[in-house]
């Protein structure tokens, strides 16, 4: 009875207590007032919300010692100790602002980035499939971005100034070895890679993070797909192949395995070409990619790709009659990655990997057999610690082997090398604010066969202002192996070293994308030497140069309703002493000015996006062996138009037009001269042309998928 | 004897509290929920998402505290008139209360619906760029939804919208769409008619079901 009695008395006493009162006004640092913060005693129901002016009122009739929390999104939280015995108290916390990883300033230099998922990005992965003059391949969409040169008898990427061994492609972070298919000299390439493979990228034009070695000028990361949304089958009819790929997703896993036919013989039996083929090019690719969810956040894939071509193509010599020589080209090229990524406990994160590429050129030239292999192989591990909101560690270790081999085989001439490099790199990222970042970086690597030890030390810093720009700085030092070919030749060769320094402006509001940037690149130990492939003679790593400059970038898809368009200038001024030159010249892949103007226009009516995009440059440097000097002469500059018409009849359907070149201007590249001066004391020439006046692509793009809940909305 | 009394004291006092602390719950649910139902402007929204998140901390092992917080700072992202970040932020928000309500009760139709829900809002503060990449996305959760119960209207006028920004960017009639909004209507009915006194359940989503019929459907 006791008992009851005091459990009685408990509750009435209880109950009859004074409410406490606790009253105040939350603000931040800069003394603004905080609306909407959540405040309250833990443990209790006891809570309220601040008012638009930052005030509060907590009513409660709790008594004793209890902790008032306050919380708010973008900032700590901060909890008080109280004692509550009736009254009224006044509290008047100032809440420190949290970094969030999504408003914060973002170092932007020299980067562009392609993210459904991030904020300073340039442009989404999308857009990047649908460049007019891009023709599917993702190289194609790149060289409309500020820092890149058009160098359209080459295809691969040219970034400010570097020439296109200098930029290193990354997949899920590994590297890949012969991104771009082999080609006959002049001959432009692509890159082997489906772009519906990725689901976004990073290009670095310069002052990239210490992560990304074995690469002078610039870092192309490719991210895959993570988990497609559905089982599906594509279907793809182009003017020059076909595709199937399917895609099974289950509960934690998925697959998708495509195969893809090309050659362009039908095509080239219907548009004139400026080139004498023997063998229009062929090939086929199939490929397959695996993706496993490990436990709640991690990922494991799975890539391999495997595909082979060839062509035969008749290039005619200056200073000669006939077709010329004949070239028979046969390609063979396997990439294969494992990537894993993984959240561990107390904001530890991982992810590594490795890759293999293997590329086999089968050459037959002057009926001389050519045959190289070129191996690489990546192993990769990374460890991610956040020591605090503010301040991050990221540690890896890499290492690389690559194998080269390359032999006159009828000849009976063979030789290779082979190379191991170790590397390790360590960077820090420490947020003063959401307002300012700076990062630094270190990344170290040995090589066996060069003997050499190197260390890049990489810093760089952003500040975001009030209006959202930004404004980044980088700096840093790279190093770059020589390119096989050379290394073969001269297997003590040292690294090539490059000293960048690069200021960038970026402001992404409403729509509209504003990107300026300036930089500076220093080169050093770049090779020079005599001969050509195979004979090189006199090779020296006494070469130098530079390139500096500015970029602009805009990008607008509100001012016109329906309509994307984005317009980048470069100013580029390169000079090096490379290759066979002896003096500082400008190279031919480096033209001063560039500029495009990408267009893209949604008509409802017609279920149509209209694109066109413009480039222009103000032409290539070529020595002309008429006249003095080195790089004495530049052609006209290049001008292109393309145009294309993407027709979505229904949701799973498109048809794609594109045509480049509409204009059909006969662009040149450069000339070709005869060696030996012919008999009126005058060296021969040949222009260096497009492939064909005009590239037209012609795909239907069929998706066709079992959607179990589309079946179901029907049933409904 | 005594210690007989003791016990049954002591047992009736653990079931008092324990019976306090749900009704508590109850009542503080109850509260918010229809404090909610009228709440307006994102301000007001804010309150009732906060409330939510008090009564999760007090009721860790109940997946509706959470998922109302979700559902409030989803539609904070809906109503909010500021920038891209901002409703970024309230999104994220959402998410992370969606996450943990997902956790205590995985395969719930009403949380994947909310998790859908989210995901049409990311959509929507920015449809230029994000539309390509989040309408599958929306569809096929929209879709999962249904498909763990096809008797969620919430679920089916959801899906009805997609459906319906759809049909529109095709060209397509809203025939399909229209069908929806009627199903999920007859469910509302059915809902409101099976509706209990103290009800914590979710039974929103009749207003935008009826705004539908009214503007598109007729």
């Amino acid at each position: 009875m006791k008992v009851l009695f005091t459990i009685c008395l408990f509750f009435l006493v209880n109950l009859t207590l004074a409410q406490t009162m606790i009253k105040g006004t939350v603000k931040d640092a800069r003394g603004e007032t905080i609306p909407g913060v959540n405040i309250f005693l833990k443990g209790t129901y006891d809570g309220t919300s601040s008012e638009v002016n930052g005030t509060f009122v907590l009513e409660t009739e709790e008594k004793g010692n209890f902790i008032l929390v306050f919380q708010a999104m973008g900032f700590k939280s901060q909890e008080i100790e109280i004692v509550l015995d009736g009254g009224e108290k006044n509290f008047n916390p100032v809440l420190r602002e949290a970094i969030n990883e999504m408003t914060a300033v973002t170092i932007t230099a020299g980067a562009m980035e392609a993210s459904d998922e991030k904020r300073a990005v340039v442009l989404r992965p999308i857009d990047i499939v649908t460049v007019p003059s891009a023709m599917g391949d993702i190289i194609g969409a790149f060289q409309t971005l500020p820092g890149t040169a058009n160098v359209g008898n080459d295809g691969r990427l040219f970034v400010r100034g570097g020439d296109a061994s200098e930029t290193s492609i990354f997949i899920d972070g590994m590297k890949v070895g012969n991104a771009f298919g082999t080609t006959a000299s002049n001959v432009p390439t692509r890159t082997r890679f489906n772009p519906n493979l990725f689901k976004g990228s990073f290009f670095s034009t310069g002052g990239y993070s210490a992560e990304y070695g074995h690469a002078l000028s610039s870092a192309l990361v490719l991210s895959t797909v993570d988990a497609p949304v559905r089982n599906q089958a594509d279907i793809s009819l182009l003017s020059v192949g076909m595709g199937y790929s399917q895609t099974l997703v289950g509960e934690k896993n998925s697959l998708t395995a495509s195969a893809n036919f090309m050659d362009l013989s039908p095509y080239q039996a219907m548009v004139t070409q400026n080139f004498d083929w023997e063998r229009a090019p062929y090939g086929w690719d199939a490929e397959v990619s695996l993706r496993q969810k490990w436990g709640k956040s991690g990922m494991v894939k799975a890539y391999a790709h495997t595909e082979s071509g060839g062509m035969k193509i008749w290039q005619k010599v200056p200073g000669t009659e006939g077709r010329g020589q004949l070239v028979d080209l046969k390609n063979h090229y396997t990439f294969a990655s494992g990537s894993f990524k993984q959240t561990g406990k107390n904001d530890w994160s991982y992810y590594g990997g490795i890759s293999y590429s293997n590329n086999v050129d089968e050459f037959t030239l002057n009926q001389i057999d050519i045959r190289n292999q070129n191996q690489i192989m990546h192993a990769k591990a990374v460890a991610l610690k956040g020591f605090s909101d503010k301040f991050s560690l990221k540690t890896g270790m890499e290492s690389y082997f690559f194998n080269y081999e390359e032999g006159l085989r009828s000849e009976g001439l063979v030789w290779d090398f082979t190379d191991l490099q170790g590397n390790i790199f360590t960077e820090a990222d420490y947020y003063v604010s959401n307002k300012l970042v700076f990062r630094g970086g270190l990344r170290a690597g040995h090589s066996v066969l060069a003997d050499q030890t190197w260390i890049d030390p990489r810093f760089s810093l952003a500040y975001k202002f009030e209006n959202e720009g930004q404004l980044s700085f980088a700096a840093g030092k790279f190093s770059q192996m020589p390119v096989e070919q050379l290394r073969i030749a001269k297997p003590e060769v040292q690294n090539v070293k490059a000293d960048h320094l690069i200021l960038n402006y970026f402001l992404t509001k409403n729509g509209r994308t504003l990107r300026a940037e300036a930089f500076y690149k220093n080169y050093n130990k770049i090779l020079t030497y005599e001969g050509s492939q195979y004979f090189y003679r006199n090779i020296q790593q006494s070469g130098t140069g530079y390139a500096q400059g500015f970029d602009v970038f805009y990008r607008d898809q509100k001012s016109v309703k329906n309509t994307d368009f984005w317009v980048t200038y470069s100013f580029v001024d390169s000079r090096r002493k490379f290759a066979q030159f002896t003096e500082l010249v400008q190279p031919g892949f480096a033209p001063r000015h560039n500029a495009s103007i990408v267009v893209k226009h949604f008509v409802s009516k017609l279920k149509s996006q209209l694109g066109g995009s413009f480039a222009i440059n103000d032409g290539y440097t070529y020595t002309d062996p008429n006249f003095t000097g080195q790089m004495n002469a530049k052609t006209e500059g290049f001008r292109d138009l393309s145009l294309s018409w993407s027709y979505l009849p229904k949701p799973n359907l498109i048809i794609h037009f594109a045509c480049s070149n509409v204009l059909g201007r006969d662009n040149i590249f450069g000339y070709q001269f005869s060696p030996q001066p012919n008999e009126a004391g005058q060296y021969e020439s040949l222009p260096i042309r497009q492939t064909a006046p005009r590239f037209i692509f012609l795909g239907i793009f069929l998706t066709l998928s079992k959607d179990k809940t589309a079946n179901n909305l029907n049933n409904l | 004897m005594k210690k007989h009394i003791l016990i049954l004291s002591l047992t009736l006092l653990a079931a008092v509290f324990a019976n306090a602390n749900n009704d508590a719950y109850e009542k503080a649910m109850l509260k918010e929920i229809k404090t909610m139902g009228q709440a307006g402007p994102v301000e007001e929204m804010q309150k009732s998402a906060n409330a939510f998140a008090r009564i999760a901390d007090m009721n860790e092992g109940q997946w509706l505290p959470d998922y109302y917080a979700a559902l409030a700072y989803a539609n904070m992202g809906f109503r909010s008139q500021g920038s891209l970040e901002e409703k970024d932020g309230y999104y994220s928000q959402a998410k992370k209360h969606i996450e943990k309500a997902n956790a205590l009760s995985p395969n719930n139709s009403e949380i994947v619906a909310v998790q859908g829900y989210i995901t049409m809002g990311e959509l929507a503060a920015d449809s230029n760029s994000r539309g390509q990449s989040l309408s599958g996305v929306a569809m096929q959760t929209f879709g999962k939804a249904i498909e763990l119960n096809r008797q969620n209207p919430r679920a089916i006028i959801l899906m009805a919208q997609m459906e319906y920004g759809m049909a529109q960017f095709f060209g397509q009639g809203p025939e399909k769409a229209c069908g929806l909004v009627d199903a999920s209507l007859g469910l509302f009915a059915k809902e409101a008619a099976e509706a209990k006194e103290g009800n914590l359940n979710p039974t929103w989503g009749k207003r935008l079901a009826e705004e539908m019929k009214e503007r598109s459907c007729k």
